[in-house]
């Protein structure tokens, strides 16, 4: 502490200020000096503060005390209310100890704990409180819920609204769209794309505005699966009601004999699935447009059944056109259009559905893209100042000096029934004529039928080679035929160069692969006894004897050994087959005879003994020829 | 169909349906946004998809002596297209009329014809005038032709390839043929036109006041 400094402290200078003059003069307060400033924080202190009201009659009493020596003293000291409330203290401390001295002791006092009344303990007061206390918690959450849901689906509104204009662009983007007044107008037509019909393609395109869900539909029963969820579209499409629903052209060719049953399978309605309500607007447009389209396309080809003059006259009888293509064969054209309402209605399952030709189907539709593309694009004229419009053709048939005929020739053009009869006949012909190879193929196992179509051909023409052949020998000998099928006729050019041209009837076709079968066998023979070494000695391929045949001739050859002592003899014929007969020469056994007395006439052979050919040795005709050729071969 | 064929056309002329009118529109548009252009007429015209169609044209102009003006006629041929025939062409004085129409008029008259056509038009005493080649795209819209085209001088002593462009811009062209008196088409190319403004200005050029005019 040698070290200790003192340290002055000392209030500050400055006095409260007790006035400020006008002219901007303080007047200071003076300093209360010590004693005044100990009066007053003595006065200050409240002794009294904190007692209870039991003290208070203490503190009566004290004044009562008090009052006495009060009365002539006040005047006279400040601090008498110090010291009576000293006084009144000191006397309460000596009581207190006073109780707690006789208390200790035991004997007079004993001081008990106060028993504690047990807080009464209502059941529903808690029930209540804790549910007023639940609720309250529950109202903070449901509110934050509240908040947290407003929130959100003012986010999937503004997301409706925005997902609106993105899909309006996704449609823009395929669709024709425009907007007229306050609505927006798209067309599903194919005018643009070169198609004349006159029925409109619009649709309006409207926002979707939210519905109930299961506003219309039955009421579904409790057990019912939920439906999967599905993001509605926020755009909608609404479509005029002949556009509604799913359309197509139905095609078929049919045979007189079951016109009975197919009027009224193709009359109906078709049994595809309708629309759903629900559909997105691409596929719903796309239906559309297909229906508008099916719509021109059949409307067109009814145009053209009436107008069209034809031996039998074509039919237009309410949604179909009966056209009849080959005598006994018809094809039918039908529009079928499908609309949801109708859905609902139709009847029973239709079984003969299989009917419908797809090929057909499409090359209709693809005959009508035709004429919408040839109306759309027109050739450039070239040199560049030349007239749009005129084809190449036209534009060289003045320079050319082309003559009327030929204008007229140029400016005629087929119809698209027209087409489709032709390509309906051309269908069909090469349907019976795939028909009767393969029948024909599969009756005739010797010699082989061999038939391949040509990859390469059009909607009118197509083209079968058929080779003949058989087994083991085709290196000898193969017959080849070429079969042009056209529209109502067929072509046929044979080995030797022949046409034959045939009508629609199969029947010629048949009867000419069978003769030709029939001479593949005699030239085949003659081929093999050139390799065996026999000579020819006559062939006919339409001989005049024997019994006469149903149709075609019979075939023959006349064979000799290399020796020459020995002959065999083939007749082919087309319905009864092969007879082979063999003779000797010379005749091993001579008799002279009233006429023939000279043995040299032995040599002149004679007496044909018929082959038991379904007894012979060998897999087929060619085979069983060249085991007979080879046995009756002598080396000598 | 029988009646004989001067009546037949005496017929279609009087009953006007001969498309001898040619409603023109011209400008011209420099090489450098040449592109542009073409690829606003190929959003704006029909079947571009196969792209612009290409053409390589020679023009000759032969004038005869008649009085009171020479005519002239035009042989064309296409370049490009040596199977097609050449085109022997009359046109006659464009007609620009009031502000109020909007294109130029002119008759024109066309036939094909064949190669010795140029020796003939000698023969009658037509003199050539000039000749050039056109080189450019074809557009079609409707009935309505665009062409784009480079102007390009002939060079007889000179191959091809050496060619001597004229300037260095494209001609653009708008035309329509049509019969007598069928003025809605010139509305349509009016409109077409707008279409491709600023880009080019087509407009009804007058070419004697071009040559009169300031330099």
């Amino acid at each position: 502490m040698a070290y200790s400094v003192n340290v002055a402290i000392e209030a500050p200078i400055e006095n409260q200020i007790q006035e400020i003059a006008y002219d901007g003069t303080e007047v200071y307060q003076q300093p209360l000096s010590m004693s005044e400033s100990l009066s007053k924080l003595a006065a200050k202190i409240d002794f009294g503060k904190g007692q209870d009201e039991k003290e208070e009659k203490v503190v009566d009493k004290t004044e009562e005390d008090a009052k006495d020596p009060a009365a002539y003293q006040s005047s006279l000291w400040p601090w008498d209310s110090v010291r009576n409330k000293l006084k009144n203290a000191f006397t309460e401390v000596c009581v207190l100890s006073d109780v707690l001295a006789i208390a200790k002791e035991k004997r007079y006092l004993v001081l008990d704990p106060v028993p504690q009344e047990p807080p009464e303990t209502k059941a529903m007061v808690t029930v209540y409180a804790r549910k007023k206390a639940l609720g309250g918690a529950a109202t903070v959450l449901l509110t934050g819920a509240e908040r947290l849901r407003t929130s959100q689906s003012e986010a999937a509104r503004n997301r409706a609204a925005s997902d609106f204009h993105i899909e309006l662009l996704a449609l823009r983007k395929n669709w024709r769209l425009k907007k007229v007044g306050n609505s927006i107008i798209g067309d599903v037509s194919y005018r643009t794309a070169g198609s004349k019909f006159a029925s409109s393609g619009m649709f309006e395109v409207t926002k979707a505005e939210e519905e109930p869900s299961s506003g219309w539909s039955p009421p579904q029963s409790p057990s019912a699966v939920a439906p999967p969820p599905k993001t509605p579209s926020a755009l909608r499409v609404t479509l005029p009601s002949e556009l509604q629903g799913v359309a197509y052209i139905e095609v078929h060719c049919r045979k007189d004999d079951e016109a009975l049953f197919s009027t009224t399978v193709t009359s109906s309605t078709l049994n595809t699935a309708g629309p759903m309500p629900d559909m997105h607007w691409q596929k719903k447009l796309e239906a559309a447009q297909n229906v508008l389209f099916c719509k021109e396309l059949f409307n067109q080809l009814a145009k053209e059944a009436v107008q069209l003059p034809g031996p039998i006259p074509h039919m237009v009888v309410g949604n179909q056109i009966v056209a009849s293509i080959l005598p006994g064969i018809q094809l039918i054209i039908g529009l079928c259009h499908s609309t949801a309402t109708k859905n609902k209605k139709s009847g029973p399952p239709q079984q003969k559905k299989s009917d419908h030709d797809h090929v057909l189907e499409h090359s209709i539709h693809q005959l009508l893209r035709e004429v919408h593309h040839k109306n759309t694009h027109h050739p450039f004229p070239h040199p560049s100042s030349g007239p749009l419009g005129p084809s190449k053709q036209r534009c060289l048939a003045g320079p050319s000096a082309v003559d009327r005929h030929e204008l007229m020739e140029m400016s005629k053009s087929k119809t698209l029934l027209e087409q489709i009869i032709e390509q309906t006949q051309h269908f069909t012909m090469r349907r019976r004529t795939e028909y009767v190879l393969d029948t024909i193929a599969k009756e005739v196992r010797d010699p082989l039928i061999i038939s391949h179509w040509n990859s390469i051909n059009s909607p009118t023409k197509a083209c079968v080679k058929v080779n003949i052949m058989t087994h083991g020998y085709d290196t000898i000998c193969r017959t080849l035929l070429i079969i042009h099928v056209g529209k109502k006729s067929l072509k046929c050019i044979c080995r030797d160069g022949s046409v034959m041209n045939m009508s629609y009837e199969i029947q010629e076709l048949r009867d000419l692969l069978i003769c030709q079968i029939q001479q593949h066998q005699i030239t085949a023979v003659q081929a093999l006894a050139k390799c065996m070494g026999w000579q020819l000695l006559s062939n006919n391929t339409h001989l005049g004897v024997g019994e006469v045949q149903q149709m075609g001739n019979a075939s023959s050859c006349m064979l000799a050994s290399p020796m020459g002592d020995r002959l065999i003899a083939v007749r082919c014929e087309p319905q009864a087959g092969v007879h082979v007969s063999i003779a000797h020469s010379p005749r091993k056994d001579f008799y002279p005879g009233q006429l023939v007395k000279d043995r040299k006439w032995e040599n002149l052979g004679g007496g044909f003994k018929e082959v038991r050919w379904d007894k012979m040795e060998g897999k087929n005709f060619l085979n069983k020829m060249e085991l007979l050729m080879a046995s009756l071969t002598s080396s000598s | 169909m029988a009646q004989p064929l001067s009546t037949a056309i005496d017929t279609a002329f009087k009953s006007n349906i001969v498309p001898d009118q040619e409603y023109l529109l011209q400008g011209s548009i420099l090489d450098t946004s040449v592109e542009h252009l073409l690829h606003r007429l190929r959003g704006l015209c029909d079947n571009v998809d196969s792209g612009p169609e290409q053409f390589q044209d020679h023009e000759m102009c032969f004038t005869i002596r008649t009085t009171p003006t020479p005519l002239s006629l035009r042989v064309r041929r296409a370049l490009d297209h040596t199977d097609m025939p050449w085109q022997l062409r009359y046109i006659g004085q464009p007609e620009y009329g009031d502000a109020k129409r909007p294109t130029i008029i002119r008759s024109s008259i066309d036939i094909g014809c064949s190669a010795s056509v140029v020796e003939f038009l000698t023969e009658l005493g037509c003199r050539m005038d000039f000749e050039y080649l056109a080189r450019g795209y074809m557009f079609r819209k409707g009935r309505m032709k665009i062409t784009v085209a480079k102007i390009v001088k002939t060079n007889p002593n000179k191959s091809q390839d050496s060619m001597q462009l004229i300037s260095e811009s494209y001609l653009v062209e708008l035309s329509v043929l049509a019969p007598r008196g069928q003025d809605a088409i010139a509305e349509d190319m009016r409109s077409f036109a707008e279409q491709l403004r600023p880009l080019v200005n087509l407009d009804k050029v007058d070419y004697k006041r071009l040559a009169h005019g300031p330099p």
